[in-house]
């Protein structure tokens, strides 16, 4: 607040503008005691041997800190006349400019935790801190958090576990942190046995296994082993089958783990099995039913859940889609140029393998990834030419997207984690900083009820017994908004309509200081009856009531006592 | 030849116009306002020495660059009325003390003006509140501008009545001065009027002076 001091005299000049209008006769200013507060002082701040200096007005901008409050009396020596600190010279150095700029930097080469704790010492929250050096501040933060709770994890294991007592919850959490007990241990283990039975079957039974004695080809030895397969086939499926319904049993949502990418695997990956069941021994049909148990192959993809790394290869390859497109897009384009010239360049030769342009897109993408089969060669020399300027230019075409697709990722995957979590803390941040304003607004508040009750004593001739120095801006300031009130006849202000900000404020916090300021904002009543006591209490509802001729004078500060209303929590 | 060379550099600089420009440009703030002597400003404001330096000091403090342009001065505002909304009252306000209406207030006509407000007679203040009244500077309060102006006071306290209310409230504390204040009833208050009914208003006359502050 006292940052804009040095514009009062002006705000309270301007108020000029007020006299012509105002309802009723403005109040009489607040009468400063003779000891005039002549100039500013300069405060010397030593800490540990090195001197600042600062003007006094420039600490006392931010009264909730250590040293805009009197806390600073604390550290004062008398006999240098120097406040002392034994606290870290260069720390200080940004936290004293704070003060003269109203930005609180943090600098990059101290250590996260010693410039907290000189903050904390100094009374200073953290979320002042500029944006320019916020983000950096935080993820140091959460380097350091992450790096305490590993410590701690791994010193503890895993011993505190929330206990479940419902078997679903029980079932879920098995499923999803295999670590979490023995039973999900093995079952994990177990089906990851399956898996690997599974894909190895499918693959093994392709093999050639040698003769049957009555026939002449080597038969593979699906064919030859069927039964056995079948058994083992049939019991990887039932166990798959058995884990899918586990798991839809044990999920919270089950809409959602239906959805999920796993669960599609997971069908994918069974379902070809049971239409193989269905399917008879039709000719017609039998060849869909080949095509299916290519699906089986899916199986191996239910190993992302016991692999983190693919889990995080999927997460890419999402990710980072757009990148991908535009390395197929601008293959695509590279392809069907060359192949074009291809085809044409090579149109005229006899038994030429460039039959047409598609026929071209074989070789193009073969020269372009430098496998070169040599299935098909250019023979005219300006096929040879773009043959060559092909294989050149795929070396480039593949070469530079790729470091981009990396490099993207790694941004994209940093840039999200700190956005996300940016957006999360920033409301937190927001909602800390309005907390600290409110608490600052219910001070004003009492301030004011002060300042109210002082002149009330003034005016009744009363002796004060000394103000405060640094009271005469509030007193200066509360003189100001007493003029408003008189200048309009609205006076501040409460109650029903901010109900909503109090919420978040806590109420123990309202009830320690609920007695002292509570103001209300009503209109003059009409020359007619005015208002009873209760009626007035209620009149957050801001009922408009007429203004007839020149206002009445407002009725008496007394009942403000009375009411046990809620405090104004002023929005800064 | 500085000069010179810095605009042939940019000249060059806009031949390479290719993605973020603004970026690339970073020109440097062309305006650094120096205000006058001190000993100067002393002589033509009723200010002592010390005074003007409490105030520069705090000026400068708020705009480093030597001028207030109008978001800073809604900003103070906001801060002396933190229930309100102050921003119409700062505007008018601005626009009182910037009286050659370059968008921005140098210290001179700060403190100018705070000298005839805080310093000045009668005359000096009743002039200056009838520049804040009359809006457009015509020489003449309608009773649009005056509503205008009474309407922003009415914010600055800050209340959530419902607007239709809060008209009516206001209209009728505008309609009620204006008809003191417009003597020959022509519909428009000149500044002779509004001095005239001001300086002869016991009250007000009075009131214009309790707003000084001590430094």
């Amino acid at each position: 607040m006292a940052s804009v001091a040095a514009w009062l005299p002006f705000a309270r000049a301007a108020a000029i503008g007020w006299v012509p209008i105002a309802n009723n006769p403005l109040p009489a200013p607040p009468i400063p005691k003779d000891k005039r507060r002549a100039d500013d002082e300069k405060l010397v701040i030593n800490v540990s041997g090195r001197r600042f200096e600062t003007w006094r007005n420039t600490v006392e901008k931010y009264p909730d800190t250590l040293l805009g409050s009197n806390e600073r009396d604390f550290f004062y020596d008398e006999d240098t006349k120097e406040y002392f600190f034994d606290r870290d010279p260069d720390i200080f150095r940004h936290i004293l400019n704070y003060y003269r700029t109203g930005k609180l930097h943090y600098p990059k080469h101290e250590c996260l935790t010693s410039y907290d704790e000189e903050l904390s010492f100094f009374g200073i929250i953290p979320d002042v801190i500029g944006d320019c050096c916020y983000e950096d501040y935080r993820d140091r933060k959460r380097e350091n958090a992450e790096r305490l709770l590993d410590d701690k994890m791994s010193e503890n294991g895993e011993g505190n576990l929330v206990k479940l007592t419902n078997l679903r919850e029980k079932m879920w959490r098995a499923f999803e942190n295999p670590h979490t007990s023995t039973a999900a241990l093995v079952f994990y283990y177990v089906t990851g046995f399956f898996i690997a039975v599974s894909v190895l079957a499918n693959v093994v039974e392709t093999v050639e296994c040698g003769n049957l004695p009555g026939k002449k080809e080597p038969l593979p030895c699906g064919e030859r082993y069927e039964v056995v397969f079948f058994c083992l086939d049939t019991a990887c499926v039932m166990i798959f089958t058995a884990e899918y319904l586990l798991r839809l049993f044990a999920a919270p949502d089950r809409c959602k783990f239906v959805r999920s990418v796993m669960s599609i695997i997971d069908v994918v990956a069974i379902l070809p099995y049971y239409i193989g069941l269905g399917i008879t021994d039709n000719d017609d049909v039998s060849g869909a039913f080949v095509t299916l148990r290519v699906f089986r192959v899916c199986r191996i993809f239910k190993f992302s859940r016991h692999s983190q790394g693919l889990r995080i290869l999927g997460y890419t390859l999402k990710s980072c889609a757009k990148e991908l497109g535009f390395l197929v897009f601008s293959l695509a384009m590279a392809i069907i140029i060359f192949a074009t010239v291809m085809f044409y360049a090579e149109k005229k030769v006899k038994g030429s393998t460039f039959t047409s342009i598609p026929a071209s897109f074989w070789y193009t993408i073969v020269t372009m990834t430098t496998l070169g089969y040599g299935d098909m060669v250019p023979s005219t020399a300006m096929g040879k030419l773009v043959g060559g300027v092909c294989s050149l230019s795929g070396v480039l075409v593949i070469a530079l997207p790729v470091p981009v697709i990396v490099s993207n990722f790694s941004r994209i995957y940093h840039q999200s984690q700190r956005t996300d979590k940016r957006k999360a803390q920033k409301k937190a941040r927001l909602a800390r900083i309005k907390l600290a304003k409110a608490s600052s607004g219910a001070a004003f508040a009492s301030k004011k009820k002060a300042s109210e009750a002082r002149l009330a004593a003034q005016e009744a001739g009363l002796e004060l017994d000394g103000h405060k120095e640094d009271d005469i801006f509030e007193m200066q300031h509360h003189h100001l908004l007493r003029c408003l009130e008189k200048t309009t006849n609205l006076y501040h202000n409460v109650e029903n309509g901010h109900e909503e900000e109090l919420r978040e404020i806590q109420i123990g916090d309202l009830e320690k200081s609920t007695p002292t300021g509570q103001h209300r904002v009503h209109l003059n009543a009409p020359s007619g009856a005015p208002l009873p006591a209760e009626g007035r209490q209620n009149a957050g509802s801001l009922a408009t009531i007429s203004q007839l001729g020149g206002g009445e004078p407002s009725p008496p500060a007394a009942d403000d006592n009375n009411v046990t209303g809620y405090m104004r929590i002023s929005t800064l | 030849m500085a000069r010179f060379l810095r605009r042939s550099l940019r000249r060059k600089k806009g031949a390479v116009r290719f993605g973020n420009t603004e970026l690339d440009e970073f020109e440097p703030n062309a305006l650094r306002y120096k205000p006058d002597h001190i000993e100067t400003l002393c002589k033509s404001t009723k200010f002592s020495k010390k005074e003007i330096q409490l105030m520069y000091r705090g000026f400068k403090q708020e705009c480093p660059s030597g001028t207030v342009n109008e978001e800073t001065f809604k900003y103070i505002y906001s801060r002396f009325f933190p229930q309100g909304d102050s921003n119409a009252y700062a505007h008018h306000i601005f626009n009182t003390f910037d009286t050659d209406h370059t968008g921005t207030i140098n210290f001179e006509e700060f403190v100018t003006a705070l000298s005839a407000l805080s310093r000045g007679d009668i005359y000096d203040k009743l002039r200056w509140a009838f520049s804040l009244y009359d809006v457009n500077g015509d020489g003449y309060i309608t009773k649009e501008e005056m509503l205008d102006v009474v309407g922003s006071v009415y914010m600055l306290v800050g209340r959530r009545a419902s607007p239709t209310g809060e008209d009516t409230t206001t209209k009728q504390h505008v309609d009620r001065i204006f008809q003191r204040m417009d003597i020959n009833g022509d519909g428009v208050v000149t500044l002779e009027e509004f001095v005239e009914l001001c300086s002869n208003d016991e009250t007000i006359a009075q009131s214009l002076n309790l707003l000084d502050t001590c430094f």
